[in-house]
């Protein structure tokens, strides 16, 4: 009896499996490319939605924007972290820039900021499970809060701490508005991971009207807008006459944690003695 | 009459049993009560935040998913093996798989800021997520569990008026090697998956070391067939009748105990490699941080080391220890402990240090400091109900323990 089954088992084993695998194999790229890919009805929406169409009309890979903090400048006035709240409508506990103190060796003080890195190679998109945030064309990453379920694993991923997370609804009221700047994108909604753009907004809608953002104010992030002591430029480091791109030939410059390789958008310069 | 009086006896609820299920019942009122709060005020009602994203439930969903790998380790060796002797638990294992898989799918769309998008990684993918490899992988298996169980449920004198169903399910009990093959496929994708989520986090010195997904499939491996072997002893003490064979109970613990000194073994060059010589930059002042912040060595050495390995190998594999079930049962719980105290190091150390990614950020960031809320542990609380009422449920009405023989009669 016992043998009769075994018998039977073997048989149904390889056919089986073979089919079974197939089939899976085959709905799994089919329900691919339904839902994302090229046959899915809403592609292009969905693409439309989240690169928005202005960009579209240049040359993907046309700019890479990038930013350059200059640490021997700085002087801890905090300035950017409040533009940027008040532009990003961010919640006070939970910047999007930082701004710390520091000392170097031999003592001398010097403040250190940090906004989203924007890492070309960047641990949070690689370990997004539903790609709610990805690195654009243009270098900026950037987060789709209509996908994002709010595992909060790129948050955990990131080597920079500079991913916050929406506990809750928001109710506050913006400490920062509109004395540094009124808010130019909505509140993120409970639930989702959020993150700095770049002003990502800014930069869109500029380049559809033919600014240059860098170089004209109303196409560049609010932080560096409002740096007094101008630490901050802004740019496109493709283009080699803009000024990121002659301040980075002409200054000794870093990137965090180089070892890495996530080779993140901005760059700093250290104090004139070293760090 | 006899007949009579036999099926009522049946279907009767004793008071024991009833205080159980009420017991149970309130497990689950005190879980839904916590759920309420969660959905309606979002995860601010938990201790986590943004320096430590993780916490109780992810341990949860880890431990539950390891402990639920009896299901996969056993189908494998019963089907593919062919080690017949085993067949008697085989039924019991998939039980405890789906169990433990539920359990840990419940947890998780308590965990996640936006449980209506719960479906979005079926349809937005991310290839090179393990987090989204992991969400396939832990609803495939899910169906071949199901799957698996089917022919338990068609066995049920219920469906004797459909000879259709009966008969179906056991055509899918004839294609058990091919359920058990798929499972072994995708558990051993997913099981070590787990690990990966952590062992990939090249940001993190406490988690960032390619050990972490081996040491988390052995042990599951280990510990899964041990539960399920402790669960089979448990419930032939509640119920008084004969279950699985008590050779073939001492057989798994045998190979349990075997798998965890592998586990063993590999944890002991794993530690020897982090803590050899000097200091490894990162991983020394993470361990430093630790040690002062946390009951950290303490949880590795008496949790993971003496009651999740040292205690149960030794109940498993030394004869005079293994006869006796009571033994047996012990190590197996014990076993289950340590693998909740290594899920919840794991998860919990490696976010408690702060990141050190640049001059000044060392004096900004506070080590980060978690125990869970009264709403996290409420959810624990109704997960475990939740878990123990299926369990209840189906030892009492569904043929668990008769695999083979209604195919036989049939």
């Amino acid at each position: 009896m016992s043998k009769k089954k075994t018998r039977v088992k073997v048989n149904l084993t390889r056919r089986d499996f073979f089919t079974v695998a197939a089939t899976a194999a085959g709905s799994a790229v089919a329900a691919q490319l339904v839902t994302t890919g090229s046959l899915s009805p809403f592609s292009q929406l969905k693409i439309a939605q989240v690169t928005g169409e202005e960009t579209s009309r240049h040359a993907p890979g046309e700019y890479h924007w990038g930013m350059v903090i200059n640490l021997e400048k700085c002087i801890g006035c905090e300035y950017c972290l409040r533009a940027c709240s008040a532009v990003n409508d961010v919640a006070p506990d939970k910047p999007w820039n930082i701004v710390v103190e520091d000392r170097t060796e031999s003592g001398r003080k010097f403040f250190f900021s940090r906004p989203c890195l924007h890492c070309q190679h960047a641990p949070c998109v690689e370990v997004c499970p539903v790609q709610a945030t990805y690195v654009r064309d243009d270098g900026i990453v950037i987060m789709d809060y209509d996908r994002c379920i709010g595992c909060r694993y790129c948050e955990v991923a990131c080597p920079f701490d500079a991913r916050k997370f929406n506990w809750e609804e928001r109710e506050d009221e913006n400490a920062f508005v509109p004395t540094w700047g009124v808010p130019e994108v909505e509140r993120r909604s409970r639930g989702v991971v959020e993150k700095c753009t770049f002003c990502v907004h800014r930069i869109d809608s500029a380049l559809q009207k033919g600014l240059l953002p860098g170089e004209q104010v109303e196409a560049t992030p609010a932080c560096v807008n409002a740096c007094p002591v101008g630490a901050r430029t802004f740019g496109d480091m493709n283009n080699p006459d803009s000024t990121i791109s002659h301040i980075l030939n002409e200054n000794p410059t870093l990137q965090l944690r180089e070892e890495l390789g996530t080779n993140g958008s901005v760059y700093y310069i250290p104090p004139r003695e070293g760090i | 009459m006899t007949t009579l009086s036999i099926s009522r006896s049946r279907f009767s609820f004793s008071p024991g049993f009833l205080a159980w299920l009420s017991f149970l019942g309130l497990c689950i009122v005190i879980g839904l009560i916590s759920a309420y709060e969660v959905f309606t005020k979002g995860l601010i009602v938990t201790n986590m935040s943004n320096t430590v994203p993780w916490g109780l439930w992810i341990t949860i969903d880890l431990s539950s998913i390891a402990l639920g790998a009896g299901a996969f380790t056993l189908s494998a060796i019963i089907y593919l093996f062919r080690i017949k002797a085993l067949e008697r638990i085989a039924r019991l294992a998939i039980l405890v798989g789906i169990v433990g898989y539920t359990s840990a799918l419940l947890t998780l769309v308590m965990d996640i800021g936006r449980p209506d998008r719960f479906w979005h990684p079926w349809v937005y993918w991310n290839v090179h997520s393990v987090l989204w490899e992991i969400t396939w992988c832990i609803t495939l298996y899910l169906g071949v569990l199901i799957i698996e169980f089917a022919p338990v449920i068609s066995d049920l004198p219920l469906f004797k008026r459909w000879p259709i169903i009966p008969r179906m399910g056991h055509l899918v009990h004839r294609a058990a090697p091919i359920l058990a093959l798929a499972g072994l496929l995708i558990s051993l994708l997913h099981q070590s998956s787990l690990g990966a989520t952590y062992g990939i986090i090249k940001a993190r010195p406490i988690w960032f070391k390619p050990s972490m997904p081996i040491m988390f499939i052995i042990s599951a491996v280990a510990v899964g067939p041990a539960l399920t072997m402790g669960i089979a002893f448990i419930i032939e003490w509640v119920t008084g009748r004969k279950t699985v064979p008590h050779k073939v109970l001492r057989t798994i613990a045998r190979f349990s105990g075997l798998a965890l000194l592998v586990y063993t073994y590999i944890k002991f060059w794993d530690l020897a490699a982090v803590t050899y010589y000097g200091s490894t930059p990162g991983s020394n002042q993470a361990l430093f941080v630790l040690n002062q912040y946390t009951p950290y060595g303490f949880g590795f050495w008496v949790g993971e080391i003496v009651i999740g390995i040292v205690i149960p190998v030794i109940l498993f594999l030394i004869p005079r220890f293994n006869r006796n079930p009571i033994n047996l049962v012990i190590g197996s719980l014990f076993a289950a402990v340590g693998i909740v105290v290594n899920r919840w190091i794991v998860t919990v150390s490696g976010l408690i240090v702060p990141l050190d990614y640049s001059p000044g950020v060392e004096f900004q960031l506070d080590p980060g400091v978690y125990t869970p809320s009264l709403v996290e542990w409420g959810i624990a609380v109704g997960v475990l109900g939740y878990a123990l009422l299926l369990f209840t449920l189906a030892i009492r009405f569904l043929p668990i323990f008769k695999n083979g023989e209604i195919r036989s009669s049939g």
